[in-house]
């Protein structure tokens, strides 16, 4: 990845008029942590980086502020413009959101970035446990060259990759206004996990999910990292009715996780925020996989491929399966 | 201890189920006493959550019956409903609840002796199941 095309495209698009702000990835205060940058102008172009370090998705920054009301989305597209680095699987989050009527194309000036893959932070901390000197990462063949306060070491790229990394089909953008980098061949789509656990009885299914349902402690951090959990009512923040209770009991946290992964229903974009963010190490993926498998399986859809598409649940198919119906 | 009587929960479309449950008992055709009807204009307005929130909340199993495909009062409310819920039986069964327990039906409002044979087998499908046992900590 070349940061210095990165940069000189940054710095093009704030000379743009229309352009405000541009928001993209900076160093981190310490060991493997990078963070959002918000640049205004081209001087603080310079602490943009992009690297494997970048895991979190920068999407959620332009849905924070809520949805714009239809009637204040036309006045707000005229306010002007945020440029945003994305990658492969950004792009389909801002492609769904676009979609789905959450953002508004108008607003968005986009620089993709073909990503080659991130680390899984949690893998790259037991490796070098206690790195306090900020962390630099280069990628060579099938390795990482990571230089840690001028050491430089050689890991392999497989030890350290995220696991949605590995199976990810769109790693070069699908949808953007600049392109850096050559574009990038995914990898085709494998649900061994979740076939696994299908083949599973229902008990042992049930079992497995309480036991790791058990651990959550009900921080939100899976539902507010998601760059599609933006509704401004969220269902589960409810209290009249009261869908979900408060209260950190394994029946609740099963609800909750079943009304999170339900609304992702033919909406997630597997970016793997959720697992990435989640304290307790919830395979939560696996929730959001299995609904991504069985969309592309009985309705031949995927999530964030066309910005112009229907939200699944919100149409139909006279053909749709009903083998299920009595 | 008498034997296991399932709890069921039923959302009913007002223009073909409910009718259609309305035409059992005008015939006195007879039906196992497990199904707790709930009355909704139309499967389209069955939240999916309802179906997860049932389950939740204490019934031994759910059933979903309105119109059959193409003959909705509201044209395609059933269609939409048949997308969504079998996302949620999709969900649920992945999370562990058998299948058996998260049932749709479409039943007009002249198949009056077709709700009791749905009513039958789904009540004997649960019973051989046996309780849903709660989640507890």
């Amino acid at each position: 990845m070349d940061m210095e095309k990165l940069r000189d495209e940054a710095k093009r698009a704030l000379g743009r008029k229309e352009i405000e702000s541009l928001i993209g990835y900076q160093a981190g205060s310490y060991g493997f942590r990078v963070s959002a940058a918000f640049i205004s102008s081209k001087e603080e172009v310079d602490r943009l980086i992009f690297s494997p370090l970048c895991a979190l998705s920068l999407v959620n920054y332009l849905t924070i502020e809520g949805r714009p009301s239809p009637a204040a989305g036309d006045k707000k597209a005229k306010a002007g413009k945020t440029a945003i680095v994305v990658r492969g699987c950004d792009s389909r989050a801002i492609n769904q959101l676009i979609a789905e009527g959450g953002l508004s194309r108008d607003r968005l000036y986009i620089i993709g970035v073909a990503c080659s893959g991130v680390i899984d932070l949690k893998k790259a901390e037991a490796r070098f446990p206690g790195t306090l000197e900020r962390v630099e990462i280069a990628e060579e063949n099938e390795n990482y060259l990571i230089s840690i306060g001028g050491r430089t070491r050689i890991v392999a790229r497989d030890e350290l990759l995220a696991d949605t990394c590995r199976t990810c089909q769109y790693p070069t953008p699908l949808i953007f206004d600049k392109l850096v980098g050559d574009k990038r061949k995914g990898s085709p789509a494998c649900y061994d996990d979740i076939k696994a656990l299908e083949a599973k009885t229902p008990e042992e299914r049930r079992e497995f999910w309480r036991g790791q349902l058990s651990r959550c402690i009900r921080c939100y951090a899976c539902r507010n990292a998601c760059p599609l959990c933006y509704c401004d009512g969220c269902v589960l923040d409810k209290l009249q009715p009261q869908w979900v209770k408060r209260s950190v009991d394994t029946a609740e946290n099963i609800m909750y996780h079943l009304t999170r992964a339900f609304h992702l229903a033919g909406r997630c974009i597997g970016c793997g925020e959720c697992e990435r963010v989640c304290p307790v190490s919830i395979p939560l993926m696996k929730l959001n996989r299995k609904m991504e498998q069985d969309v592309k399986e009985n309705f031949n859809f995927e999530a964030g491929k066309d910005p112009a598409a229907q939200p699944l649940l919100n149409t139909f198919k006279v053909e749709d399966p009903d083998d299920f119906v009595l | 201890m008498s034997e296991f009587e399932p709890n069921i929960v039923a959302f009913l479309c007002n223009w073909c189920s409910y009718a259609g449950a309305d035409l059992t008992g005008t015939t006195r055709t007879s039906y196992p006493p497990t199904v707790k009807v709930i009355r909704v204009m139309c499967t389209g307005r069955v939240n999916p959550l309802f179906v997860a929130q049932a389950l939740h909340r204490g019934a031994d199993g759910v059933l979903i019956s309105g119109c059959h495909p193409g003959e909705c009062h509201y044209m395609k409310g059933n269609f939409l409903a048949r997308r969504r819920f079998m996302m949620m039986k999709n969900l649920l069964e992945f999370m562990g609840y058998d299948p058996r327990r998260i049932r749709m039906s479409w039943v007009s409002a002249s198949e009056g002796k077709k709700f009791a044979e749905v009513i039958s087998e789904v009540t004997r499908d649960i019973a051989e199941l046996g309780p849903l046992q709660p989640n507890k900590s």
